[in-house]
């Protein structure tokens, strides 16, 4: 105990030197500790959106349907899949979906995308999408109102759909957010006037407005201009189940927007009934059976049993849906740690750098030591204990220091937008809310005492390499 | 009793491809109880012989034998542990630890031996009072003058109940007052607890308090006598 009490006091010492060690640990710790957490909050949001928006826990396809998504590749067994689905205790919700490639037109635009038949009410327990409709913009799918089309904001932009109009009214209501008149008077002779794309819009306000304007505003202008042309009329056309050629016209009911820009362009929202009738397939076929579990743990050994009750269907989870997910996510605490260990690895040098000159201005003290016959595995205890307590008190702060920053930053998210479009072409979100673990700071603590035991070495072998009548006669 | 018995005694440093032989065939049989001096001019071999009786230091030839045990025949391993229950040290820099107390310092050597938590408050209590530190116990060292940093070194030396204690020099950084109540305080205890003293010097005053002093020249003896 005695020595524990030493080692601590030895640490201040020298205060200062001590202090700057403390800082640059507090410092590395707390940098490494935000951007695990930075991280951690960004895959989490990924495989949140993957599960409960895009895919569930656990898809069931008919085994070539991935393979080709043609019509006629229905789930088998669907009823008795479904009875079965019913009586799993850890099935929390399923929804059962019609696919269809198509061809989506507008009179200004046209698409290809994937229109998902669903029951609004099963699909509201299976995927989140309800909640990332965008305000003002209608409203989900409704039983009792066919013909209607839920699309993502960016299929609207290419449909031209979505169109960018200023108005006396929507100036007043930018003046009223804090854009000053001076820049909204400069934009009276845009009133009214239909833009069919962000770039062109952007292009008249430049013209208008200064650069300065456009850097402070041009945001607030863009947001406050777009208007979806809602009930606007989509032609769907497809191959039905009798091969020929059908179309239908839906009316735009919602407009959603998630962070995965290759799902929001790719899928389209109708009625199960609606695509039904449309494709010549009947309201209790489907193509696709989304499930979502009351634990994720519950995944395997449920893939396991409808394999076995089912062995005609392809059945697949998340991980094997988004691989890349699932890597990311099973190895993410691997990275953290590298990370973690790097920072740490640079800072050893520093606190190694800082027991060496401890030792050296010691070495009469430390031969003194061994006169009066304090062990050699005492004094590597002791400088060991040093380096240790170095270390660990700068990572506590830091540690303190990161987690308080995630904290904020968890409640307020990060936006990444100016760099989000490439993040979102990717599926992952533009504005981040950093979250981490309990067990993380545990590893990292870790990571710390092994980082103080490997910065002492150096300095203790030093010390015991000592000679007590030699280290007595220095001046130190 | 012999405490220290030293036979053929010999201490070679090699230096710059010369030989010098700090200790040449040295013979002395140190009694239990003794205060001793070791005196002689600077580069007689005063603290080598100290360093070497102190297992400090290993000699080239002969043998030193401390209560029937020959300490030239330990490992350094063992001369460690020998040394933390056997030898008191008193250096003539102080050489206490700065970030303690003089309690602490005192007891630090205790909890090396592993003693007993009430032996060791008790003693370090009873040995600060008994070298007149009993009011300065929660003292640093740069909060105590030269006198009193050694005065805790001394106590310190003395808590771990040695066999003897060497003394290089003790008091060769203090001013005369100091010096005479250090003194006064070793000899003291010395009658007090029976501890063999064992010190180098050339202060005249430690001389004068001796029991017996020992003279070196050129790392033999050329004097012993007893007064």
């Amino acid at each position: 105990m005695l020595i524990v009490s030493i080692a601590w006091k030895n640490v201040w010492r020298n205060r200062k030197r001590s202090l700057i060690v403390i800082i640059a640990v507090l410092l590395g710790t707390a940098a490494g500790v935000f951007t695990s957490g930075l991280m951690v909050g960004w895959v989490k949001q990924r495989t949140h959106s993957l599960v409960y928006t895009e895919t569930g826990h656990i898809k069931i396809h008919h085994p070539d349907f991935l393979k080709n998504e043609e019509l006629n590749l229905l789930v088998p067994h669907v009823t008795d899949l479904s009875a079965f689905l019913d009586q799993q205790p850890a099935v929390k919700a399923s929804s059962e979906r019609l696919k269809c490639m198509v061809m989506a037109a507008t009179s200004r635009g046209t698409t290809g995308m994937t229109l998902q038949g669903v029951d609004p009410i099963e699909e509201m327990a299976v995927s989140d999408l309800h909640t990332h409709l965008i305000p003002n913009t209608g409203g989900y799918l409704d039983s009792k109102t066919p013909g209607s089309i839920l699309i993502s904001d960016r299929t609207a932009e290419l449909l031209k759909i979505k169109t960018y109009v200023l108005t006396e009214e929507k100036r007043v209501q930018l003046n009223q957010n804090g854009v000053p008149t001076s820049v909204t008077d400069k934009l009276t002779d845009l009133d009214n006037v239909r833009y069919h794309t962000e770039k062109r819009y952007q292009r008249i306000l430049s013209e208008r407005l200064t650069a300065e304007e456009i850097r402070k505003y041009g945001s607030a202008l863009t947001s406050e201009a777009i208007q979806y042309r809602l009930r606007s009329k989509i032609i769907c056309t497809l191959n039905a189940m009798d091969g020929n050629l059908v179309s239908q016209s839906f009316k735009v009911g919602g407009i959603y927007k998630t962070t995965n820009a290759v799902f929001d362009l790719t899928t389209a929202y109708v009625l199960k009934s609606d695509l039904a009738q449309l494709t010549g397939l009947t309201i209790n076929d489907c193509h696709e059976i989304g499930l979502i579990l009351n634990d994720e743990e519950a995944m395997k050994p449920l893939q396991d049993a409808i394999r076995s009750h089912f062995p005609t269907v392809s059945v697949q989870n998340w991980l094997e849906i988004s691989p890349e997910a699932g890597i990311l996510s099973e190895y993410m605490d691997f990275f953290y740690y590298i990370l973690m260990g790097f920072i740490l690895f640079a800072l050893a040098f520093g606190i190694l750098n800082t027991m060496l000159m401890a030792v050296l201005e010691r070495t009469k003290e430390l031969g003194m030591l061994m006169a009066i016959g304090m062990s050699r595995k005492r004094i590597f205890t002791m400088i060991m204990l040093e380096s240790i307590f170095l270390t660990l008190t700068g990572s506590i702060f830091g540690m303190g220091v990161g987690w308080v920053i995630i904290t904020i930053t968890g409640q307020t998210g990060l936006d990444f937008s100016v760099i989000g479009e490439g993040f979102e072409a990717m599926g992952w979100s533009a504005v981040i809310y950093p979250s981490i673990t309990p067990d993380f700071f545990l590893g990292v603590t870790l990571l710390v005492v092994l980082t103080g035991l490997l910065a002492s070495i150096i300095p203790a072998r030093r010390a015991l390499a000592l000679i007590p009548v030699e280290a007595l006669k220095t001046d130190n | 009793m012999n405490v220290i018995v030293i036979n053929d005694l010999v201490k070679i440093y090699d230096s710059n491809a010369m030989q010098v032989t700090a200790i040449d065939h040295v013979n002395l049989t140190i009694e239990d109880g003794e205060f001793t001096a070791i005196v002689g001019p600077s580069g007689s071999g005063k603290t080598t012989l100290l360093n070497l009786i102190g297992g400090l230091d290993t000699p080239n030839q002969g043998q030193i034998i401390v209560e029937n045990v020959d300490i030239t025949a330990m490992s350094p391993k063992q001369l460690i542990e020998f040394r933390l229950h056997n030898i008191g040290f008193v250096f003539q820099s102080y050489n206490l630890i700065p970030v303690l107390t003089a309690y602490e310092n005192v007891a630090f050597i205790m909890e090396l031996q592993r003693a007993p938590k009430p032996a060791i408050e008790r003693r370090t209590k009873d040995i600060l009072n008994e070298v007149g530190l009993g009011d300065r116990m929660n003292s640093r060292p740069n909060e105590l003058s030269g006198g009193q940093q050694q005065r805790v070194a001394v106590a310190r030396a003395m808590a771990s109940k040695p066999k003897f204690i060497i003394a290089d020099e003790p008091t060769a950084n203090l001013d005369s007052k100091s010096t005479e109540k250090l003194l006064e305080m070793m000899e003291t205890l010395n009658q007090r607890e029976q501890i063999t003293f064992l010190f180098s010097t050339h202060d005249q005053r430690v001389m004068n308090k001796a029991h017996r002093i020992i003279v070196l020249e050129d790392g033999k003896i050329v004097d012993d006598y007893r007064k």
